[in-house]
Order: C-alpha cells, then sequence, then structure tokens
C-alpha cells in the first residue's frame, strides 16, 4: 500500500492533475482552431489573484480560486475582443506578447511582490486536514500519516475537478455552442458565411480557456506555499502547447494524456534531464510532422470503439 | 453522456496503471525515528545541476563532494549523499523533496540552491520532521519556515551594510545611483538591504534603475547614470550582469567605486570583466586570498581534485555545511535520527569552516563574519 | 544626455533591425513565423566565438564561417521540420508550433554543449570606440548600423531587379503558380531560408561583438524583439523589418531614460499587442497579402 501511496507519488499525482486542467485550457481555445500562447500568462493572473486574497486579505480558499479564475477571463476578454479578429498567427504571437507583458507587470507591482513572489500560502493540504479536524474526523486512517491523507484528499478534489471539466466539455461539444467551435475549426470563413457570429463564439472559447487556466493557477498556488514570477515564464506556455500537441487537440482527453505523459516522463527519467528540453522540442517537430492530430484524436476512438463493439456483438 | 463518462474512466485507469507501475521501481517504507549506532548517513542534496544555473549546483556538488571524501576518510562519521535536481524549479524543488524524504529515506537535506526553490521545499522537510540547510538561499524569511529549516549562508541583509557603511566611509560618499536586476528575487531582496542602509547613513540616492537577468545592454541606464554624476553606484545583481554592467561603465567613462552584493563575489566577475572589474567591492565571509592555513589547505585540495578550479562561495559554503551535518551527526550518535540532527545542528556553535567562524542564533540564522573586499590589480584583496 | 541616448537607441536598435530582417525574408516566402530564428543566430554567435577563440582565425572569417554554419543550420530545418508540413493539409498553425519546437531543441542543445555561461570574444575589436562631440560610439556599432542599412538596399534591389528574386516573390505571393510558371520552388525555399538564417549567424557575431556577451539564452530574448519588429514593421516588409527596429530600440532606451527602467521589456511586447489592434499589416506593411 506504502509503495502506491508514498507522498512522493502522490505529489506527482497531484502535479499530473493540475497539468492536466491547464491542458483542458489550452484545449477550449483549440476546439476553435484558435492557438494561445499567453495562458501561463491567465494561470499567473489566476494565481496571483488568488494568492493575494488568500494571504493578505484572509478570503477562503473556496472563494478565492473562482474568483481568480474570473479575474484571468476577465482580461482574457478584454485582450481577446481586438485580437480575435485577426487570424491565427496573429492571435498567436499577440498573446504570446500578452504573456510577457503580463510577467514585466508582475514583476513591478508591489502587491504581487515583484520578484519575491508570495510565499507563505496555505495549502489545500492544510486546510482539508483543519477542516477535517474541526469536524472531528480523524486526521488519518489506514495507517496512512496525516500528509498522505491530506495529499490524498487534495487529489480527490482535483479528481473532481477535472472530472467535472470533462464532462462540462463533452456535454458542450454535443451543444450548439460546440458545433459553432467545430464549424469555425474546420473553416473560419465558411462559417461566418453560414452566419455564425465567429468572433462572439471565438471570445467566448478564449475566456472559458483563461478561466480554466486562471483555476489551475490558483489550485497550483495553494499547493506549493510559493508562486514567484519564474512560475509563469514562456516555457510553461511551451509546456502546456506540448499536453495539447502530444496527447491530441481533437478530444478533451487528449490534452489529459499529454499532461500526463509529460509530467511523469521527467521524473522517470531523472537521468535525461540534461536533455528534457531537447526530446520536448524534437517531440513538438516529429508530432507536428508526423502526427500533428496527437496521439489520441477522434478516429483512434472511433477505432477502438468500433474493436471494441465489434466484440462485444459477438 | 456516458461517451464522456467513458473517456474519463479510461483516462483514469490509465493514470492509474501508470503510477502503479512508476510504483513497482522500488521503495520501502520510510523509517520514521529510529535509532541505529553504525551504518552509513544518508544525506540527501537539493541542488540545481542541469539548466541555466546549472554552474551553481556544480560548485555545490564540488564542495560537497570534496567535503565528504574528507570526513568518510577521517573515519567517525560515514556520510553518503543523495543528490536529485532540481532544475532551479519549485515544482522539481518539491519533487526532489519528496523522493528523498520518501524514496531515499535520508536523514537530513542540504539545499535547494534557490531561495524561491526553498520557499517551496522547506514547508515539506519541515512537515516531514527532517533538517533542511540552505547553502545558499540568502532571502528573507528562510529559517522562519519552521524549526528543522536552517541555512549557513550569510543573508544578504547582514553581508550588504557591511560592505556599504565600510564604502560611504572610505570614499566619503554623499551621493549614489542604484542599479539591481528585477526579475531575481535573491537581486531585489540585495537591493533593498542596500536601498535601507544608504537612507540609515543619510546618502542621498540619486538614481535607482533596474535591469533583468540575461540582459546585455545596459548602456541606456548607465548614460542616464553617467549624466547624473554619483560618488558610486551601488549594483545588485548576479555575476554575469555585474560583470557587464562594469564593463560597460568603464567604456562610457563611469571611473567611480562599485559596490556590490554577493553577486560581485565570484572569480567569474573578474574573469568576465577583466581589468573593469577593478574597484568593485563586496562583502563576503567567503576571501579565497585570506591568510589562513583552513582555507588555503581546501583551495588546494580543491584545485587539486578539480583541475586547477579555484572554490568559489558556493562550493565554500557547501563544504562548511557538510562538515557541520558530520559534526552534528556525531554529536547526535545516530545515523538515522532526524529530530537528534536536527537538534545538534540548532546548537552548532564556535564552528570553524573556510568561511569563517559559524554559529545558528536561536532562529536558526547564521552567525557569521564578513570581510569587504575590493578588487585590485584582478585580484580580490581586503578592503581595509 | 538626450544625443547618446538617441545613439544608444539607434545602435540598439539596428540589432533588432539585423535579426527582424530574417524573419522577414522567411515570412515573405514560407508565409510562417520561424520561432527557431532566435536560436540559428545564437549558434552562429557561438559558431564565430569558437572559431576566434580555438580556430584562432580572424573576425572576418568567423563571421563566414557563422554565416555558412546558420545556413546550413536553417536548410536543415527546413528539411526536417517545415517541408513535411507543407506537403500535407496542416492547420496553418503547424508551422509555427513545429519552429517552436526547434527553438526549444536548440536552446537546449547549444545549453548542453555550449554551457550556461557567458562567453566574450577575445579580441580588442570590441572595444574601439570613437567620439563624435558628445556622443560615444564603438565601431561595431558602427559597423552593425552600416549594415543594416546596406542590407536593406542590396535586398530590396536584389528582390525587385534580379531574376532570382523575382522568383522569390512569385514564389511568396503563390506556391503553386510559381510552380506553374517553371520555377524550381524548392531551391527558391532553399535559398531564402539559407540567406535568412546565414543572415542571422553574421548577426549573432555582430550583437556577440558589440555586447561582448554570448551564451545559450540570448536566442530566446532576441528573437522575441525580433518577432516584435515584424509586426511592427509590418510581416514581409524589408523596409519595416529596418525602421521597425530602430524605432524598437529607441523607445526601449527612451522608457530607460525618461521612464522607468523595469518596464523595458514590457515596451516591446506591448508594442506588438497595440499594433496588431490598430493596425495588424504593421507600420509599413499593405493591407492583405502585402509582402516585400
Amino acid at each position: 500500500m506504502d509503495i502506491i501511496l508514498n507522498q512522493y507519488y502522490l505529489q506527482i499525482a497531484v502535479f499530473v492533475l493540475v497539468n492536466a486542467i491547464l491542458g483542458v485550457s489550452i484545449y477550449m481555445t483549440l476546439s476553435t482552431g484558435q492557438l494561445s500562447l499567453g495562458n501561463a500568462g491567465f494561470m499567473s493572473i489566476g494565481a496571483y489573484t488568488c494568492a493575494i486574497l488568500t494571504v493578505k486579505a484572509g478570503f477562503p480558499v473556496y472563494l478565492a480560486i473562482p474568483i481568480g479564475g474570473i479575474a484571468a477571463s476577465f482580461i482574457s476578454v478584454i485582450i481577446g475582443f481586438p485580437a480575435l479578429r485577426l487570424t491565427g498567427i496573429y492571435l498567436a504571437i499577440a498573446t504570446l506578447g500578452f504573456g510577457e507583458v503580463v510577467r514585466v507587470i508582475v514583476l513591478n507591482l508591489k502587491v504581487t511582490n515583484g520578484a519575491l513572489g508570495i510565499s507563505g500560502i496555505p495549502t489545500l493540504g492544510t486546510k482539508i486536514s483543519k477542516m477535517m479536524s474541526s469536524l472531528g474526523l480523524p486526521q488519518s486512517f489506514g495507517g496512512l500519516s496525516a500528509q498522505q491523507t491530506s495529499t490524498l484528499l487534495v487529489l480527490l478534489v482535483l479528481l473532481l475537478t477535472l472530472a467535472f471539466l470533462v464532462f462540462f466539455c463533452t456535454r458542450l461539444n454535443r451543444s450548439r455552442v460546440g458545433r459553432a467551435f467545430a464549424a469555425i475549426k474546420a473553416d473560419e470563413s465558411a462559417a461566418e458565411a453560414m452566419g455564425i457570429n465567429t468572433t462572439f463564439y471565438k471570445l467566448l472559447a478564449f475566456a472559458l480557456g483563461a478561466l480554466i487556466a486562471g483555476i489551475a493557477g490558483g489550485l497550483s498556488a495553494h499547493l506549493t506555499f510559493f508562486i514567484g514570477p519564474k512560475d509563469f515564464a514562456y516555457h510553461r506556455t511551451v509546456e502546456i502547447l506540448l499536453y495539447a500537441v502530444l496527447g491530441g487537440s481533437d478530444l478533451v482527453v487528449g490534452p489529459i494524456i499529454g499532461a500526463l505523459l509529460l509530467t511523469l516522463l521527467p521524473e522517470l527519467l531523472r537521468s535525461a534531464s540534461n536533455y528534457r528540453l531537447m526530446i520536448y522540442g524534437a517531440l513538438l517537430v516529429t508530432m507536428m510532422a508526423f502526427r500533428p492530430q496527437g496521439l489520441i484524436s477522434e478516429e483512434t476512438v472511433r477505432y477502438w470503439k468500433g474493436k471494441l463493439g465489434r466484440r462485444r456483438n459477438q | 453522456m456516458k461517451k464522456g463518462l467513458t473517456k474519463w474512466f479510461t483516462g483514469m485507469v490509465i493514470g492509474a496503471l501508470l503510477l502503479t507501475t512508476a510504483g513497482c521501481g522500488g521503495g520501502s517504507a520510510p523509517a520514521a525515528n529510529s535509532d541505529s549506532k553504525g551504518g552509513t548517513a544518508k544525506i540527501g542534496v537539493i541542488a540545481y545541476m542541469t539548466g541555466g544555473g546549472a554552474a551553481y549546483g556544480q560548485a555545490i556538488k564540488e564542495g560537497l563532494d570534496l567535503a565528504m571524501d574528507e570526513v568518510n576518510a577521517q573515519g567517525k562519521v560515514k556520510i553518503e549523499l543523495v543528490y536529485a535536481d532540481s532544475r532551479g524549479e519549485k515544482t522539481e524543488a518539491i519533487n526532489a523533496a519528496n523522493k528523498l524524504i520518501n524514496k531515499d529515506n535520508v536523514v537530513g537535506i542540504i539545499g535547494p540552491t534557490l531561495s524561491g526553490e526553498m520557499f517551496a521545499a522547506g514547508p515539506i522537510a519541515n512537515q516531514a520532521g527532517i533538517p533542511i540547510m540552505g547553502t545558499s538561499t540568502t532571502a528573507e524569511g528562510i529559517p522562519a519556515l519552521g524549526d528543522f529549516v536552517f541555512r549557513n549562508a550569510l543573508p544578504e541583509f547582514l553581508a550588504v551594510p557591511q560592505a556599504v557603511e565600510k564604502a560611504i566611509s572610505t570614499y566619503n560618499l554623499k551621493k549614489v545611483a542604484v542599479m539591481y536586476s528585477n526579475n531575481n528575487d535573491w537581486a531585489v531582496s540585495g537591493y533593498k538591504t542596500i536601498e535601507s542602509t544608504l537612507k540609515k547613513n543619510g546618502v542621498q540616492i540619486i538614481a535607482t534603475e533596474t535591469f533583468a537577468d540575461k540582459d546585455t545592454d545596459y548602456s541606456a541606464q548607465l548614460t542616464k547614470i553617467a549624466s547624473l554624476k554619483p560618488d558610486a553606484v551601488m549594483v545588485s545583481s548576479l555575476y554575469q550582469e555585474a560583470a557587464l554592467v562594469l564593463k560597460k561603465a568603464r567604456e562610457i567613462g563611469i571611473t567611480v567605486p562599485f559596490v556590490g552584493t554577493n553577486g560581485f563575489n565570484s572569480p567569474e566577475l573578474i574573469k568576465i570583466a577583466g581589468k573593469a572589474a577593478d574597484g568593485a567591492i563586496v562583502a563576503s565571509p567567503w576571501f579565497p586570498g585570506k591568510q589562513d592555513e583552513k582555507v588555503q589547505k581546501f583551495i588546494g585540495d580543491y584545485k587539486a581534485k578539480y583541475n586547477n578550479k579555484v572554490p568559489d562561495q558556493f562550493a565554500a559554503q557547501s563544504y562548511d555545511a557538510l562538515y557541520m551535518f558530520a559534526s552534528a551527526l556525531e554529536k547526535a550518535g545516530s545515523t538515522t535520527d532526524r529530530q537528534k540532527l536536527r537538534d545538534n545542528l540548532a546548537s552548532v556553535k564556535d564552528f570553524q569552516g573556510v568561511t569563517g567562524k559559524f554559529a545558528f542564533d536561536d532562529k536558526r540564522e547564521p552567525v557569521m563574519d564578513a570581510t569587504v573586499l575590493i578588487v585590485k590589480d584582478g585580484q580580490f584583496t581586503e578592503l581595509k | 544626455m538626450f544625443w547618446q541616448q538617441l545613439v544608444n537607441g539607434l545602435t540598439l536598435g539596428s540589432t533588432y533591425s539585423l535579426v527582424a530582417l530574417g524573419y522577414t525574408l522567411i515570412m515573405g516566402v514560407l508565409n510562417i513565423i520561424n520561432m527557431a530564428h532566435g536560436e540559428i543566430f545564437m549558434i552562429g554567435a557561438f559558431v564565430g566565438l569558437y572559431l576566434v577563440t580555438y580556430l584562432k582565425v580572424n573576425i572576418f572569417v568567423a563571421m563566414a564561417g557563422a554565416m555558412v554554419a546558420s545556413a546550413l543550420l536553417g536548410c536543415l530545418m527546413e528539411v526536417l521540420a517545415l517541408r513535411p508540413l507543407r506537403r500535407k493539409a496542416v492547420s496553418h498553425l503547424a508551422p509555427l508550433i513545429s519552429t517552436i519546437g526547434v527553438s526549444i531543441f536548440l536552446e537546449s542543445l547549444a545549453l548542453n554543449i555550449f554551457g550556461p555561461q557567458s562567453q566574450a570574444f577575445p579580441t580588442e575589436l570590441a572595444t574601439v570606440q570613437m567620439q563624435l562631440g558628445p556622443i560615444r560610439i564603438t565601431l561595431v556599432q558602427i559597423v552593425i548600423l552600416g549594415i543594416s542599412f546596406g542590407l536593406m538596399f542590396v535586398l530590396r534591389f536584389w528582390l525587385a531587379k534580379t531574376r532570382v528574386g523575382k522568383a522569390i516573390r512569385t514564389t511568396a505571393e503563390n506556391i503553386e503558380t510559381a510552380n506553374l510558371l517553371g520555377i524550381n520552388t524548392n531551391k527558391i525555399i532553399f535559398l531564402t531560408v539559407a540567406l535568412a538564417s546565414g543572415l542571422g549567424g553574421i548577426a549573432g557575431v555582430l550583437v556577440g561583438l558589440s555586447f561582448n556577451a554570448v551564451e545559450p539564452t540570448m536566442g530566446l530574448s532576441m528573437g522575441l524583439k525580433g518577432l516584435a519588429v515584424l509586426i511592427l514593421g509590418g510581416m514581409g516588409n524589408i523596409t519595416g523589418a529596418m525602421l521597425g527596429g530602430l524605432i524598437l530600440g529607441i523607445a526601449e532606451v527612451f522608457t530607460v531614460a525618461y521612464g522607468a527602467s523595469s518596464y523595458r521589456d514590457a515596451v516591446a511586447f506591448g508594442m506588438i499587442i497595440l499594433i496588431l489592434f490598430i493596425r495588424p499589416q504593421g507600420l509599413f506593411g499593405k493591407r492583405q497579402g502585402g509582402r516585400f
């Protein structure tokens, strides 16, 4: 039991889930064919808003995180509205520029403490432990330490969040909004000609993506005690992009698998950490050259469903 | 509805399977506070070994390895170092800490390298009841993270005022310009200390300019500063930026003294800046020119082991840190008792290291002296 | 101080222009943004540095060597990362993502091979400076200014008047038509990529000399600035790349000189956002399909 529930692995699983949520955020914008290179910026807005609220203003965590997400979303609308009139590459560059501007602003504002970052952020784990003891529940059970229990519960919270997001995305895909997204992704001019208000839907996807990224930011701030501007650098955006590229951007489960693989790989290949970024770069190039739709695409799902379906029918 | 659930389920199953297979790689139950005499003490090290700041991690490793060899040869305590790379990233530092604590079952941790990493990894070690000591983390507030968190790196707010005040009195400074790297938490800390020391001594700050790590162009800031004619310029940054600043400053004709934070204290500064480094002032506990037997022997052994490389501050402080651990382990009489190690570390007083006399105060902050140095003819010499 | 700062801005800006010229050439012909251009620039700088330091050649040979190395690297990138994408019907984002991958790969490769330390050209050329009245300027900076202006005129002439130049412009306009007209588009693309990358390599050596600091992450920041100039000046517009670079350099320096130096990095990106919102084709670009 202790082998699987070792705190080391539990913590990695926590990171996997946060990265999975980030992957969903970029999936959201990619579902309309838009590439946002500024998701690290939205994540940082969510993280800082949330951390400032909990550390300096004493807000409870479950309030601060959604507020962080909404702040990120709000800013995304301001940026997105003029930017989405442009086509793909321009939006990508504009969001890249935005991400960098956010980074510089964060470095200079007093309230974000500049390069020193915000430390002493209460973690979700400690909050849950406190809540449990105030409810009278034991802090550790099943032979697990208090730390492992609280991390397990944090994992549960994250799993539920992720599950909710997946559920939401699948429902969305089936709705009118989802069909509009798909139409825009397939051919924007045609969609426009068919009377779909492309700007509105692109903005919606963009804002939703920012909301999710902001929430992921808020969550991650409360998992690591400390946030600083270095956590949200350009390289982070490229990592998030890689989740979607590797895992697949057609379906919501794609970036989740991508996040899983890319969070575990550095841990499994600790000896090759010198070459980690080289591998990432090579991966991006190869995926784009040989399988741009990612590991898991719609046809993969159809293929496996077909196989399983046939077996079931026999 | 079903499609979504199926996908989610599949995802979770794959995830769980992967986690399980990863877990089957081994790992025993964490040894709590069992006592055991003899045997080898496993000390974990979290260091910045790959990536942009790998030079620091490398220096730290070199100091630690040298000390470990010497301690093991002496025979009173046997130490094994388990290294974990943090790549200078907070999440990696957390993973490294977790791995060392839960998988490798170390008795103590040295590191991480950056203050930002310590803010994330320190609380974890503290919660797990394992002593952790930073050898290069100088930002404010680190030992305050918990009873198990130590540092033997002289924090900026103790070292910098010595350099600044010495410069003020030596050169009769009335107005100075200040520059710092504003995307580096450690440099920002240093700047704040410079600012408050100057204010305390009634020196006027006529300009405050910023730049960023890895910047290469300082002409704009320095031209502005030159036009204001300060008596001295104070710089808080790492050695690379500091060297480029010095070079450009001398190029455009700024000849006044430059006072720096710890970033100045590196042989790399002189290597990169060349003649421009003359007149650079810094306070540091590590001074390779010190006429002290211990220091010179350390330098000799280090050069012999590492291809004639002169040890820098990172190596010196990590070397001392390992000796501190060794002495504390010896006093504790156990190679696995984390609590005893922690208590014996906290009670370190009158430790004689290559960085001078050392003790921990009751807040686990270092009590050590710094020498104010100035670069003359390409060498660090003491500023008297 | 104003004049010196203006000169600072112009010299800084001309380094940006040099880098932006490479972006613009590739953008014009392949209609993609080569996010790896900054890294090619950086590797050119290192090749030049090592040639001077270890093979002890003079600076001009080093520049030639850097140009050749970068041109080769660019061609390699074209074959491995870009050509496969033209065969399939991929989204227009694919080349962007692919070149991001190349850039990350090259940056990490350089970190592993050359180490993270900043290295300097061991030559006295870097410090030769002249005093013209109240203004101080180094020889290297004058050279950079001269080369960028010179290149601007040379490239414009070449593209407008020569056969090869016209072939390039035709390919830029429409690859299929160019093929139909009998132009060997693959060769043309190779030529353009090699030229742009070679320019990047020379720029690397010059900038490395000018700032006297060569290190693996210089590609990232320079690349992003070059990107800003590309947008500012207009994608695919050579005059735009040249003048846009100067404008950005002056804007940055003046932000430091008369404003807050800590917002310096935001200037480039703030400009990108502003231009994209107000005038997406850039200051000198033409609406929809304006190339050289």
